[in-house]
């Protein structure tokens, strides 16, 4: 045990937790990483590509090393950063990336053939033989070389979304973000100020230090409770801002339920959309590593982290109280650390300075202008080569802090590829007014680092922001915080004769960069994807800018001539999950019900899936053990008596005005304008280019009143194309759209008995064929003064109405027509029967106006009107589309046995199947209980002058090859008179 | 009277509550809903004394009736507890000659009622991408909600009107069910 | 990205579709002698400009408008959006 008196832990809540199946206790405010130090372990993990051990590298978000499977179960999630897990009660996490136990991992072995594992390893060793890929290598990789598992169980938690609009966007709550939030919020702002951490204060809570005369924790507590007391302010802790994207619109992540065993009642994190006019950036800087050989063991990490927990969570890095404790450094930074070792009482081993001539800040022996050269310890840090003065000494320690400074976290000012500028005198990258509109960066952020710097930058910052916004604000008086000794000097890595990792995340050496470089892969984004440096899920947070020094270093040109790297969003990782949303199963998206849903599902109906609409497919009835049966019983129903069908999902359009006429002879191919009151017309929809677009009725109400009816697919899209007609083509016609889809539900009454049934509910309505004739509407009342609308229209070539009641009556109106037909077999049928009837009558939809095909081919060429223009009317006349041959026909089976296959394409027999031959294809296919056999429509090459002729219908891919022979698209009532009847 | 009986827009034949730590959820299904709409240029009308309101508007007039803007020359004209009416022909007969389309039943009428303001823009935040100008008391927008069209009427400090498409209804209660759950913590 | 309605304010994009370049408003005339060739430009061929576009939103979650939105491609910036029949009313 190593836990040490103070730090910002609560000792009277104990917490016991499971580690690789040992129990350990902890304290509330401890994370996983902290508890686990203060357990005296150091082993939590093994690397990703050489399985060597690994411990705890730093105290934060940036951790590349200390990666654990957290919780169990469907909740187990891989690639966990236990320095950022909040310690709770009864919490289990385990170990990652290893066969056996931790301490005895059996792929440690690859840690032996690391020469074959260098940079370019997968590009240049699993080239050959190709076909032991898919089945040997990759499956052997992904097993060894690999990061946590998933529980292959779904998701059992919800997550929320939501939307924040406020003045400025504060991303970050240390020194910086909270004078920034402070001095906004005072000037009335509305201030949304977003940390990662449960706690703000950044690293005010792991410095210690003393603000304005009381301890920063305190001091950081008087400033959260005004900033809570401000009704404009509100502050998200636990939220990780990941990106930065276009017009001040931000990403972030709320952790709400993760520090809990479960999320109870609660959602277990919120995706917060936020859309701020300017945004501060105060994330703090990153601590980086100077590589040297074997820095990877346990008990090598940040100098920053080890006073973070020292200081924050009262525990020392060591295993054992009375291990001495080793710092290597370049800058005073470092120094501060053994400051803080030795106050609380830690023994130190010295501070090892590459800089000559530095002296000690304190009560311990600093080694200057000395570099650390080596490691020991199997399984653990045990002690350290340092070389001084020309020669090399061990010293004994249990745990080593390093410090090569630190990097600005920059990461979303460059999330829309402004690139960070180098600047010499910080050694470090810095962000430079290229970033996304409206980004403010203040603090440590933008290399003002110290705590009195990063408080002052604060306030500066958010009175600049505040001018931006036009809100007058006051500079509030900076807090006086105690001088902090920054100097620092370039030193970027020790040379070593073995392996000094830069990134450990992905297991990339400084050797790895050499050969890079050899290998010529020396532009950064080359080196990046050549190496894997990076490319782990910390993004190199550690790794980044050191690689870039090595590869300086190689190429002889500055770091900023090398280059940086381009930061991506997410800023650390994000869960599928809070990105998917919570709705998942068969609340993945929104499902529009039509308006007899209710009965459907009353009567068993089989619903399938129409884009969003559910929509009965058929209605099995008791006996019938194929859906073939049922259809076939619902389609000879509509032929022989009369049947209903729910057709609500068809789009309809109101348009009226003046100019409606004109304006729907500019929409339609055909002439549609003439059409008077009382009428309906079948009409097709040309694009512009020509192309078929969508076909349906249009009827006139009243004069300048149409109601314009379209497929169910293309209900929002037509709509869209008409709006756009009229505002940006024909702004001076007179003309006013209302999509009315969803305010009345439709019903399809079909068949010879279908008069009949309807003069049953009609309140004195002379439904005679002379009265009513075919293309006929009306409005009119049903059932006892009910409004309503009926159109004498016919999809199945039976006589035909369709009939439109308010949406709330629907589901009665199809119950009377069921109760009221029972003596004229009235039968309810789905869309399959729906499909079956029109596929007889040789009616198009969308499987033959499909985006390439053509009024000509649709046999539709004389309905393009040359009285008037209309959309697409001129280029359908293109002779690359007027001149087209194929024509829609139908198709029956030689021996009607067969079927035909919709997809299949048309051979003359004994010609070869190829394109070459190609003759056409079949659009639709289904069996015709009429026909008595399967039949098809299609395009054929010269069609309508084909009919009778055999071809082949030819599916390659299933291997089927049918015989067919072309016929009339019309299977019933070609001359058209039933419908009229 | 026809001797139909209709269903509400979430298949039931009574309309739907449901309460959650100080939100009310409640179907309306006695909101009448005709939209009116002038050629360009044109004087707006002023239909049962209603002063039509400019975008984003929502106004309130005697008798239940509201009106709120929709498009350019566009408004929708709400009347409670008329749905059973032909509103549609009576708004026509205050503008005769009107464009006048009859929306009744292409909607669906969801009213929140909370304890206070604070409750109503905590659920709006989850609910809609809208700045809170844009939801404040007085105005009309239309809007995405989980995918879906929507119209969101601020009625008063504490109400709020949710109006989605009808066919959408079960999709657009499961969603505010949801919400209003989550924040009145009875899930 | 958020555009901004003249009407309306600030949107959030996710309520607009796309459609593409505003010349798609100058509808060639279909009486000229040249009509087919003046189609199949005003169909078929697009600038494609790495910088300043004006382009047609369609407010599909909102007040059905069509706007013109001036945007720089390159940056993302939007210079400004109007009315779509404003401009076509201008003849612009």
């Amino acid at each position: 045990m190593t836990r040490i008196q103070g730090g910002l832990i609560d000792r009277n809540r104990p917490l016991s937790f499971r580690f690789d199946g040992r129990s350990y206790s902890g304290f509330e405010g401890d994370t996983l990483a902290s508890a686990l130090l203060a357990n005296g372990v150091r082993l939590v993990g093994r690397s990703f590509k050489y399985h060597r051990p690994r411990g705890i590298f730093s105290a934060g978000s940036e951790e590349p090393n200390a990666l654990v499977e957290l919780r169990e179960g469907a909740r187990r999630e891989p690639n966990t950063r236990a320095t950022v897990v909040e310690l709770y009660d009864g919490l289990v996490a385990d170990s990652q990336n290893r066969i056996g136990s931790l301490e005895h991992d059996l792929l440690s072995v690859n840690d032996l053939f690391a020469p074959f594992f260098a940079a370019g390893f997968y590009y240049k060793t699993f080239m050959w033989p190709r076909a032991f890929w898919e089945k040997l290598y990759e499956p052997a990789i992904r097993r060894a070389a690999g990061l946590g598992s998933l529980s292959m169980l779904a998701d059992p938690d919800a997550y929320d979304r939501g939307f924040q609009h406020p003045d400025l966007l504060v991303i970050g709550g240390g020194a910086a973000g909270l004078m920034a939030a402070l001095t906004t919020g005072r000037a009335g702002a509305s201030v949304l100020l977003a940390d990662e951490d449960c706690r703000l204060g950044g690293r005010l809570l792991a410095e210690g230090g003393v603000i304005d005369d009381t301890p920063a924790a305190d001091w950081v507590a008087g400033v959260v409770a005004e900033l809570e007391n401000l009704p404009n302010v509100r502050i998200l802790t636990r939220t990780t801002v990941f990106g930065a994207y276009d017009h001040g619109v931000y990403g972030a992540v709320e952790r709400v339920s993760d520090h809990l065993p479960e999320p109870g009642r609660k959602v277990r994190q919120t995706l917060w959309r936020i859309s701020a006019r300017h945004a501060i950036l105060a994330t703090g800087a990153t601590e980086r590593h100077i590589p040297f050989g074997d820095n990877d063991r346990p008990g090598i990490m940040l100098a920053g982290a080890m006073r973070a927990y020292v200081n924050r969570w009262a525990v020392t890095p060591q295993a054992r109280a009375e291990d001495p404790v080793a710092i290597f450094t370049n800058n005073d930074d470092g120094h501060r650390t053994a400051l803080a070792l030795a106050a609380r009482g830690v023994p130190l081993a010295g501070v090892i300075d590459t800089r000559s001539g530095v002296s000690s800040l304190g009560e311990y022996r600093t080694f200057a202008g000395a570099t650390v050269t080596g490691t020991k310890g199997r399984k653990g840090l045990s002690a350290i080569e340092l070389r001084h003065g020309g020669t090399s000494e061990w010293l004994n320690c249990g745990a080593l802090g390093v410090s090569g400074g630190w990097n600005p976290n920059v990461h979303l000012a460059s999330h829309h590829r402004g690139r960070p500028l180098w600047s010499d005198e910080k050694l470090a990258f810095v962000p430079d007014d290229n970033g996304p509109q409206g980004l403010l960066v203040a603090g440590a952020a933008r290399g003002e680092g110290s705590t009195a710097e990063a408080l002052a930058d604060g306030a500066r910052v958010a009175l600049t922001a505040l001018e931006a916004l036009g809100i007058s604000g006051t500079a509030p008086a900076i807090p006086v915080a105690s001088e902090e000794p920054s100097a620092i000097e370039a030193f970027w890595h020790v040379p070593a004769k073995g392996r000094a990792w830069v990134d450990f995340q992905n297991d990339v050496t400084v050797k790895d960069i050499k050969l890079a470089h050899q290998e010529n892969m020396r532009p950064v984004e080359h080196l990046k994807r050549w190496t894997t440096l990076g490319m782990a899920t910390d993004q190199g947070k550690t790794a980044n800018v050191t690689a870039l020094a090595v590869m300086a270093e190689l190429t002889g040109k500055t770091i900023p001539e090398t280059g940086t790297t381009i930061f991506r969003p997410p800023y650390t990782p994000v869960s599928m999950g809070v990105l998917g949303g919570g709705d998942t199963g068969q609340r993945f998206r929104p499902r529009r019900l039509t308006p007899t849903h209710p009965w459907a599902e009353a009567q068993g109906a089989v619903f399938v899936e129409v884009g969003p609409w559910m929509r009965a497919q058929y209605f099995p009835r008791a006996g019938e053990t194929h859906w073939r049966q049922t259809v076939d019983r619902e389609a000879r129903a509509v032929r022989a008596s009369v049947g209903v069908c729910d057709v609500t999902t068809l789009g309809k359009i109101d348009v009226q005005g003046p100019d409606a006429g004109e304006f729907l002879n500019r929409i339609y191919a055909n002439l549609m304008g003439t059409l008077k009151p009382g009428k309906v017309r079948y009409g097709l929809m040309l694009r512009e280019d020509g192309i078929a677009y969508d076909d349906g009725t249009c009827a006139c109400l009243a004069e300048g009143h149409y109601v314009v009816t379209t497929t169910t697919a293309n209900a929002g899209l037509v709509y869209q194309r008409m709006e756009f007609a009229r505002q940006c083509l024909w702004p001076e016609l007179d003309v006013t759209l209302i999509s009315t889809t969803d305010a009345w539900a439709q019903i399809a009454v079909a068949g010879p008995k279908s008069r009949e049934l309807l003069s049953r509910i009609v309140d004195g309505f002379d439904m005679s064929n002379d009265a009513f004739p075919f293309m006929g509407c009306a409005e009119l009342t049903v059932c006892g003064g009910l409004r309503a609308r009926l159109f004498r229209i016919s999809f199945s070539g039976e006589l035909a109405y369709e009939i439109a009641v308010p949406a709330r009556y629907g589901n009665a109106l199809m119950e009377r027509l069921m109760d009221t037909g029972k003596d004229l077999d009235v039968t309810a049928y789905g869309t399959e029967a729906l499909g079956v009837l029109r596929i007889e009558k040789g009616h198009a939809t969308a499987n033959e106006i499909n985006g390439q095909t053509t009024a000509t081919m649709l046999g539709m060429d004389r309905m393009v009107s040359r009285k008037k223009d209309s959309i697409g009317a001129i280029m359908s006349r293109r002779e690359g589309l007027s001149g087209d041959a194929r024509r829609l026909v139908g198709f029956v089976p030689v021996d009607a046995g067969e079927p035909v296959v919709a997809g299949s394409h048309l051979v003359a027999p004994g010609d070869p199947v190829d394109m070459a031959h190609d003759q056409g294809w079949i659009t639709s296919a289904c069996y015709s209980p009429h026909v008595g056999s399967s039949i098809g429509l299609g395009y054929l090459v010269n069609g309508d002058s084909r009919l009778g002729q055999e071809f082949i219908a030819a599916n390659p891919l299933e291997g089927q090859s049918v015989r067919v022979k072309a016929v009339s698209a019309h299977f019933v009532d070609p001359e058209g008179e039933r419908l009229r009847d | 009277m026809t001797d139909l009986t209709p269903i509400t827009a979430l298949g039931d034949s009574v309309p739907r509550v449901h309460t959650a730590g100080g939100y009310t959820l409640r179907e309306n299904a006695d909101l009448a809903l005709a939209s009116l709409a002038v050629a360009r240029g044109v004087a707006a009308p002023a239909p049962f004394g209603l002063g039509l309101p400019d975008a984003g508007g929502l106004a309130v007039g005697e008798g239940g009736r509201s009106a709120f803007w929709t498009a350019p020359d566009q408004w929708m004209i709400a009347a409670e507890g008329m749905a059973e009416t032909d509103f549609a022909a009576s708004l026509l007969a205050e503008v005769p000659g009107g464009r006048v389309t009859e929306q009744t039943d292409g909607w669906t009428a969801f009213e929140i009622a909370s304890e206070d303001a604070a409750q109503i823009e905590s659920l709006l935040e989850r609910l809609v991408n809208l700045p809170a100008a844009a939801t404040a008391p007085g105005r009309a927008t239309r809007t995405g909600l989980e995918h879906m069209s929507v119209f969101v009427l601020r009625r008063t400090d504490s109400h709020v009107t949710i109006i989605g498409m009808r066919t959408l209804a079960a999709s657009l209660w499961h969603a505010l069910e949801t919400a209003v759950d989550r924040l009145g913590g009875t899930q | 990205m958020l555009i901004p309605h003249p009407l309306l304010g600030l949107r959030d994009a996710q309520e607009f579709t796309y459609l593409g370049d505003a010349s798609l408003m100058a509808r060639p005339d279909p009486d000229q002698p040249d009509a087919e060739a003046a189609f199949a430009d005003y169909v078929f061929l697009r600038d494609n400009p790495a910088g300043v576009h004006r382009e047609l939103w369609f407010h599909e979650q909102g007040d059905r408008s069509w706007l013109v939105v001036t945007r720089n491609t390159v940056t993302h910036e939007i210079l400004g959006a109007e009315l779509a029949t404003d401009v076509a009313r201008r003849g612009a």
